[in-house]
């Protein structure tokens, strides 16, 4: 499903090169894999989820999502694979507070080919899958931190993407909060979808099958794991 | 994104910040409000202007003595006040031989002091024939009588005098008739006081018009031979033009002038005069409103700002988007929605802006000086103009701030603080 070959970024300015944020980094994810990526601060692991989530392009290398290389796509079929194929859970949830649980989950299917009739089915399917039905027009303002990346993790669901990125999604919430997310990814994982995860929390990450390790631009491990799911429970 | 969606999303972002929302509109607001009254009220008076000239008579040419202008808009010689004497009574003797003309009136005109007891006011007066009265539309008396052909050929020391000056000299209940006056120490008898007041076609001041036999004001007043215009009334079965290039031929002959470039007269129709008038009223109009059009600039500019405040404040909103599949376009065209919505609605409140105070300034003429015939003029036009005006703002202001929007780096605008 992704396929990475030495793949490169770096920053110039003035045209020279400012920072190398990724050396070279080569792995494949399979589709329905659980994948974390670690590492420290300023090891390249957003970044490298930023080139992955077609948010940004390498610099060098290759990169293969689904067959294509995202060098033959243009920005306009690089947003309809974010449409259609990926989901985005970020740390600081991104909901435009002024608006409602369902007008949030709404946003993506409001850039898709699915119309305006098909869409209330979507939403509250998705909002449902996160356990927020209660708040569906709630305003995203009034929500917790743990519901408001539930409600986030349901705008990611909405469009049924065959993968999802989530950046630090425990990041911003309380222990108990994050289990709840962490579940409904493992939850989402269970039932075949592909979750690419990137924090630098070791129980986070154990929630994943396989554990890729970033150091300074480029992969340091790359380890399958049986999922710990003990972890839960010596939260 | 269906247009539907983006009106949507457009309109509830609009609504999310409804001051900033109304008070950015304020300036596209005055801006249409004052393009539709500068136009509406230039129509009103372009109506008016042209009604007055159109109520002096019907069918009229005016001769002026001088050569026409060069310029269209430059007046001739004697509309100067230069002294020009080549209007003559043989003018009018052939004028009137002529089949396609029913009356030529010769005119002449002065200023003096008008007194009756302790009352003295300083007017104009006009010399005129008895056909005066019946070319100029103000047959009617509402005491007395006008004068005679009579009257004028033994220079009867006799005037016309319009209502206002009745009033002036004589106090609201005394009649006019037969008290004498005296204009420039001459002695005139009241005959008659004009029906008609107000003030007529070119500013003339009917009401207080003072009109005497021509024989007696040249004579007794002015000391002169001559005529300063002679109005010509056409027989309404000749064409107007035709009885132009008639009135020209016969002066010419009786001038001895064979080239037509050096003619010591000006003939004006009325058409000639409705259509000049026309014009500078138009220019005007639409000189006014271009000026007016300055605070749609300003009113636009004020758009384009708040919109880059707001493409700023929603960097993150504008991020998230793109990451869940929103185009460059899509984004451009949701801030372009917001900037036209604004304009246009701004537009529509400005139009009913300027109809109330055209409506307003229709009231208070009609309250206060009806006689003026102020006609209310709300022009369709205005109405089609100010909203596609302020739809092409909203675009012209909108698109700057809405490319910014659309060529924002989707990650960069994620991270934005």
């Amino acid at each position: 499903m992704i396929d990475l070959h030495d793949l490169k970024k770096e920053y110039t300015e003035e045209g020279e090169t400012v920072t190398q944020a990724l050396r070279g980094v080569t792995f494949s994810i399979e589709k329905g894999e659980f994948v974390s990526i670690m590492g420290p601060s300023g090891s390249g692991k957003s970044t490298l989820l930023h080139i992955l989530s077609f948010l940004d392009r390498p610099t060098g290398g290759t990169y293969t999502f689904q067959g294509k290389s995202i060098d033959d796509m243009t920005d306009q079929e690089l947003a309809l694979v974010r449409n259609k194929d990926m989901g985005f859970v970020f740390q600081s949830f991104n909901l435009l507070s002024r608006l409602s649980v369902y007008d949030n989950v709404e946003i993506p299917l409001l850039y898709s080919d699915i119309p305006p009739k098909g869409r209330q089915t979507l939403v509250e399917e998705a909002v449902r899958a996160v356990g927020l039905e209660e708040k569906l027009y709630t305003e995203a303002a009034k929500l917790s931190g743990g519901q408001k990346q539930r409600v986030a993790i349901a705008r990611a669901l909405v469009t049924d993407p065959n993968v999802i990125f989530a950046d630090e999604p425990t990041g911003n919430l309380d222990s108990q909060s994050g289990l709840q997310v962490m579940e409904i990814l493992e939850s989402l994982h269970d039932k075949g979808r592909t979750v690419v995860l990137v924090t630098h929390e070791t129980q986070t990450a154990e929630f994943a099958n396989r554990i890729i390790r970033i150091k300074d631009g480029v992969v340091e491990s790359d380890k399958k794991i049986i999922a710990n799911r003990v972890h839960r429970d010596l939260k | 994104m269906l247009f539907r969606d983006a009106f949507k999303t457009a309109t509830r972002s609009l609504m999310h910040g409804k001051m900033r929302s109304i008070l950015t509109m304020l300036g596209i607001v005055i801006g249409i409000a004052s393009v539709i009254i500068l136009m509406s009220i230039g129509q009103s008076a372009q109506g008016l202007i042209l009604g007055q000239v159109e109520s002096i008579g019907s069918n009229l040419i005016i001769i002026i003595p001088g050569a026409p202008a060069n310029g269209k808009f430059s007046s001739p010689a004697a509309a100067q006040g230069i002294v020009i004497t080549s209007l003559q009574q043989r003018d009018v003797d052939a004028l009137s031989r002529e089949p396609s003309i029913d009356y030529a009136v010769p005119e002449v005109r002065g200023q003096g002091d008008v007194v009756y007891g302790n009352n003295d006011v300083t007017e104009g007066f006009t010399g005129s024939t008895a056909d005066f009265f019946t070319v100029s539309n103000l047959a009617k008396v509402s005491i007395g009588q006008t004068f005679t052909k009579s009257d004028v050929d033994s220079a009867n020391h006799v005037v016309v005098i319009g209502p206002d000056l009745a009033k002036t000299l004589f106090g609201p209940n005394v009649n006019p008739v037969d008290k004498v006056i005296r204009l420039k120490n001459v002695s005139f008898r009241v005959i008659g006081v004009l029906a008609k007041g107000g003030t007529g076609a070119f500013g003339v001041d009917i009401g207080n018009l003072v009109v005497m036999p021509i024989t007696v004001a040249q004579t007794q007043l002015l000391g002169i031979n001559y005529f300063n215009v002679i109005v010509v009334q056409a027989n309404a079965q000749y064409d107007s033009a035709f009885v132009k290039s008639r009135v020209g031929f016969i002066l010419e002959q009786d001038h001895g002038i064979t080239n037509p470039n050096k003619d010591d007269f000006t003939i004006d129709t009325q058409e000639d005069i409705l259509s000049l008038l026309g014009n500078i009223t138009s220019i005007l109009t639409l000189f006014l409103a271009a000026i007016a059009s300055i605070s749609l600039i300003v009113g636009g500019i004020g758009i384009m700002n708040i919109m880059l405040v707001s493409v700023t404040e929603r960097t993150r909103e504008i991020g998230l988007r793109k990451a869940v599949g929103a185009t460059n376009r899509d984004i451009l065209e949701q801030f372009l929605i917001e900037s036209v919505l604004l304009t246009l609605f701004g537009g529509a409140i400005g139009i009913a802006a300027g109809a109330a105070v055209v409506g307003l300034v229709y009231l208070g003429i009609s309250v206060f000086d009806p006689s003026l015939g102020w006609a209310f003029a709300f022009p369709i036009s205005s109405v089609i103009l100010g909203l596609v005006v302020s739809g092409v703002a909203g675009i012209a202001f909108g698109i700057y701030p809405a490319q910014k929007a659309g060529k924002k780096n989707p990650i960069d605008a994620l991270r934005y603080e």
